[in-house]
């Protein structure tokens, strides 16, 4: 938050940098002038301005580098800034070019108008016609001169010296003196009585002297003015020299000043040429190149801040498109982009709301889903449902442990399908297939089929499911195995009929038998031979039936009366072993495949044991030739429970259709002896030992039986 | 781009490894010929004989009416242990020019007195020995410790018109002045 409120907004940043370098140019471009005070600092501002540009150039060339990268990375927004920078660039570049290009060249040509042969011509002549007016009033101060020294060639010292004030006056010079070749001042006279001293020549005059024997040159003088000295010996000997200094007028002073100056100016001008037109193009450059790279590299900085935004976007748009919808970009400005900003973020809010809420929704559904789907599995009916076409579309797992097949791996697939792969379910398949097709109400059928474990009535209900238009979108067939509940039904009636059969037939059989006996015993006697011989047949008749009938009654009584058992554990391969073993001296032929020699249940061994008796009494009364009684033992898995499935296999008349749906119902038999109630009470022995028994209807070699009781242990193969 | 960056550091390798050839080519820079330091007990009074020498371009640029100045620096160095430290230092401005009307020489010494002179050589001759150079006091110097006189003759560039400046730094022809002579002096 502090660092936001010290942080200097970017326009104020970028003024202030053009501030700056406008600073820098100018100070550069004021420190051309000679004149200037800033001159002195020319060279330091140059340095200046091209570290400037130097800096300026990384700074591009980092900028640049890393918008290569963006792009060859692929990221957001780098291609729309690459094409904005590169459109500013070659507007800038463009026109900045032409005005270099023109600018240069209007400098030189400006530059190049300043000199032209003329001008060189007459600077040439203006000089020279200086230095002739000068040679020229040389020579005649040489001659005075020379004039003067031979006039005091024969004077000695001392008559030199009171000579040469006259010769002074005469000659109109501004200092004249006489002085020895060791520089000893013979005699002197100035125009100036406050010059006491000569101006005396110095070593180098001295030296030029002493080669040449005579020095002339102008001088400058004390208050810039020029002088002509000239310096001659007296006399042919050069013991004693004469200097004149004669003063040169100011007027022509100042003229030949002006002249110097113009044409060592000019002189300047031309040396610097080629100079100056290479300075200005390089500053000219310099300004061009300090210009053009802060405004590239601005350029950079606020298109980088105009396509933040749009990246910003785009990213946004990527995590969208990712699924994504928390996205929430800050809004950097209030213009265009921050509206659409602004509105990107209200879609994403909305999207993610919307998602929220489908998914919260489909979960709910899920969840009701998995609901009645837990209902629909944990329902002992088997549920199916069927779309339009009746296909089928679930099927819970009742509908597996009841039908014994995987309904459920069928699914999209119609009942025809079902029933061509298991044919043993093609009836009841196809009766429900057929109700489904033309009940338009709910429809309620009890169906009878053999399934793998024997006879089997399902009661099913059917419902038509529609739309609320009106048009068929499936069905739903709920069905149950009622098998059990039938036969306990009928056996609830069989023990009611047993006990009626006892109550009201057993008990006026005592009385009839008794009375029958009494009849016998008080009137064999008394009647003659052959009346009592008949009674004696009718009397016996009477209580043989009467026997017979408490027989069949108790018989019934027995099967219809909860035996009372006592179960333990019992190796049932022992206990098949011991009654085929009472059955030897019979002549019937064992056959026994067992797949473990210990399969241990628990059972009560009577009860066992009648199971055995009566399956082997069966199969022997329905052979007609040598009975070959097969045992099959193995083990067998059904709804997760171990089983030891026993076969009886006989190779008798067999059973018919009607019989074997019938068979273990009591009074049922084909034996023209019999009470028809074994296999009744089989079957009864069985259940009551938790197991199943059915007709093997896949034997046709005569009659099987498949008992499966639950084991306790079933041992390893042999 | 690396190809570009190796490039260019070759070419820069090449430049910088071979740029005392260039520069060396043809040498112009003054030479600090010989030096006295006469011990008078109180101050140290130094003479020093300067050879300078102008380049073909400076010699034009001279006769063009172009001002050339050398500054000959004199320093009291004390020998220390890591660097040296400058105890004093004095620098003498000598212009020279030429007057084309006159066609003489001028030298402008550091009194801002001016000679004239016929010849350019007796314009240099002049400008060689060393004067008006402000003796030293013998105070500043400790008996024990070790000094040097360093000398130099720098030619100032930063004299010459705007539009030469840049490229005098540039140019082996304006490279007039002389490396930093070093004697030993102990009081």
């Amino acid at each position: 938050m502090a660092y936001s409120k010290i942080k200097l907004p970017a326009s104020a940043s970028i003024l202030t940098l053009f501030g700056f370098i406008l600073l820098s140019l100018q100070l550069m471009s004021s420190s051309t002038q000679e004149s200037s005070e800033l001159s002195e600092m020319h060279s330091w501002l140059l340095v200046i301005n091209t570290l400037g540009s130097i800096t300026l150039l990384i700074l591009v060339v980092v900028n640049a580098y890393s918008l290569v990268r963006e792009l060859k990375k692929k990221e957001a927004g780098s291609r729309l800034t690459t094409r904005m920078v590169s459109l500013f660039v070659l507007l800038a570049l463009a026109p900045a070019a032409i005005v270099f290009y023109f600018s240069v060249q209007f400098l030189h040509q400006g530059i190049d108008s300043w000199f032209n042969v003329e001008i060189d011509r007459a600077m040439d002549d203006a000089l020279e016609l200086s230095q002739s007016s000068l040679a020229q009033r040389m020579n005649w101060h040489i001659k005075q001169t020379r004039q003067i020294a031979e006039r005091l060639a024969d004077k000695s010292d001392t008559l030199m010296a009171l000579e040469i004030g006259s010769l002074w006056a005469e000659s109109g010079a501004m200092e004249i003196a006489a002085f020895s070749s060791q520089g000893l001042i013979l005699a002197s006279s100035s125009a100036n009585p406050s010059v006491i001293l000569p101006h005396l020549p110095d070593e180098q005059i001295w030296l030029q002297l002493r080669q040449n024997k005579e020095y002339f040159a102008f001088d400058p003088g004390d208050n810039d003015d020029m002088m002509a000295r000239i310096i001659l010996p007296i006399g042919r000997d050069q013991s004693r020299y004469l200097q004149v200094l004669y003063p040169i007028p100011i007027r022509v002073s100042d003229l030949a000043d002006s002249i110097e100056f113009a044409f060592i100016r000019y002189q300047e001008m031309t040396f610097l040429r080629s100079s100056l037109k290479t300075s200005f193009s390089l500053i000219l450059l310099l300004v061009l190149l300090l210009s053009l790279l802060a405004a590239i590299w601005v350029a950079f900085i606020s298109i980088r801040n105009i396509v933040a935004p749009v990246k910003e976007l785009v990213k946004g748009t990527q995590a969208v498109a990712d699924g994504d919808y928390k996205q929430q970009l800050p809004v950097m400005n209030q213009d265009d982009l921050g509206f659409l900003v602004e509105s990107f973020n209200q879609m994403t809010k909305r999207i993610a709301r919307s998602r929220d809420e489908t998914r919260i929704a489909g979960l709910e559904v899920e969840n009701q889903r998995a609901y009645l789907e837990t209902i629909l599995a944990n329902l002992t009916a088997g549920v199916i449902s069927f779309d339009a076409s009746f296909n089928i579309r679930t099927a819970n797992q009742a509908a597996y442990r009841i039908l014994h097949v995987p309904v459920s791996h069928f699914v999209s697939q119609s009942l025809s399908t079902l029933a061509s792969k298991h044919s043993e379910l093609a009836d009841v398949l196809e009766a429900i297939q057929h109700l489904l097709e033309n009940a338009d109400d709910i429809w309620e059928q009890r169906i009878v089929f053999l399934g793998p474990n024997g006879r089997q009535e399902l009661l099913c209900r059917g419902t038509p499911l529609f739309l609320q238009d009106g048009s068929r979108m499936g069905a739903v067939v709920v069905f149950d195995d009622v098998t059990d509940l039938i036969q306990a039904q009928k056996n609830a009636a069989w023990g009611e009929v047993a006990r009626r059969l006892a109550h009201e037939i057993k008990n006026p059989l005592t009385p009839i038998q008794l009375s029958a006996e009494r009849l016998q015993h008080k009137l064999a006697k008394e009647l003659p031979e052959p009346s009592a011989e008949f009674l004696q047949r009718g009397t016996r008749t009477i209580v043989q039936q009467v026997e017979a009938m408490k027989r069949m009654v108790d018989d019934f009584a027995e099967y219809a009366r909860p035996s009372k058992k006592h179960v333990g554990k019992l190796n049932l391969i022992d206990l098949i072993q011991e009654v085929l073993a009472l059955y030897q001296p019979s002549g019937i032929a064992f056959q026994s495949s067992f797949a473990s020699r210990r399969v241990i249940v628990e059972a009560d061994p009577v009860s066992i044991r009648q199971v055995l008796h009566n399956l082997i009494k069966n199969a022997q009364e329905a052979t007609t030739e040598k009975c070959l009684v097969h045992i099959k033992i193995n083990k067998a898995v059904r709804n997760n429970t171990d089983y030891v499935e026993m076969g009886i296999y006989d190779n008798g008349s067999g059973l018919h259709g009607d019989q074997i749906e019938t068979i273990f119902e009591p009074y049922v038999t084909s034996k023209a002896k019999g009470t028809g109630l074994g296999l009744a009470i089989v079957k009864k022995i069985v259940e009551e030992h938790g197991g199943v028994i059915w007709v093997d209807t896949s034997y046709n070699a005569g009659a099987g039986f498949v008992i499966q009781l639950p084991v306790f242990e079933f041992g390893n193969s042999e | 781009m690396p190809s570009l960056a190796r490039v260019i550091s070759t070419h820069l390798f090449i430049c910088l490894a071979f740029w005392p050839l260039f520069s060396a080519a043809d040498s112009f820079v003054s030479q600090i010929r010989q030096a006295n330091v006469i011990y008078t007990g109180s101050h140290f009074h130094i003479q020093t004989q300067i050879d300078y020498q102008l380049s073909p371009t400076a010699k034009e640029a001279l006769h063009k009416g172009i001002p050339l100045t050398w500054r000959v620096r004199i320093q009291i160095r004390k020998i220390g242990k890591l660097w040296d430290s400058t105890l004093s230092e004095q620098s003498l401005p000598y212009r020279l020019r030429f007057h084309a009307l006159l066609n003489q020489y001028e030298v402008l010494k550091p009194d801002k007195e001016n000679e004239m002179f016929l010849t350019l050589n007796a314009a240099l001759g002049f400008m060689s020995s060393l004067q008006d150079s402000n003796p030293v006091s013998a105070d500043l110097l400790r008996s024990n410790q070790r000094y040097k006189l360093a000398i130099k003759c720098q030619f100032d560039r930063e004299s010459l018109p705007v539009p030469l400046r840049p490229f005098a730094y540039l140019d082996s022809q304006w490279f007039l002045s002389s490396d930093w002579y070093l004697w030993p002096i102990q009081k």
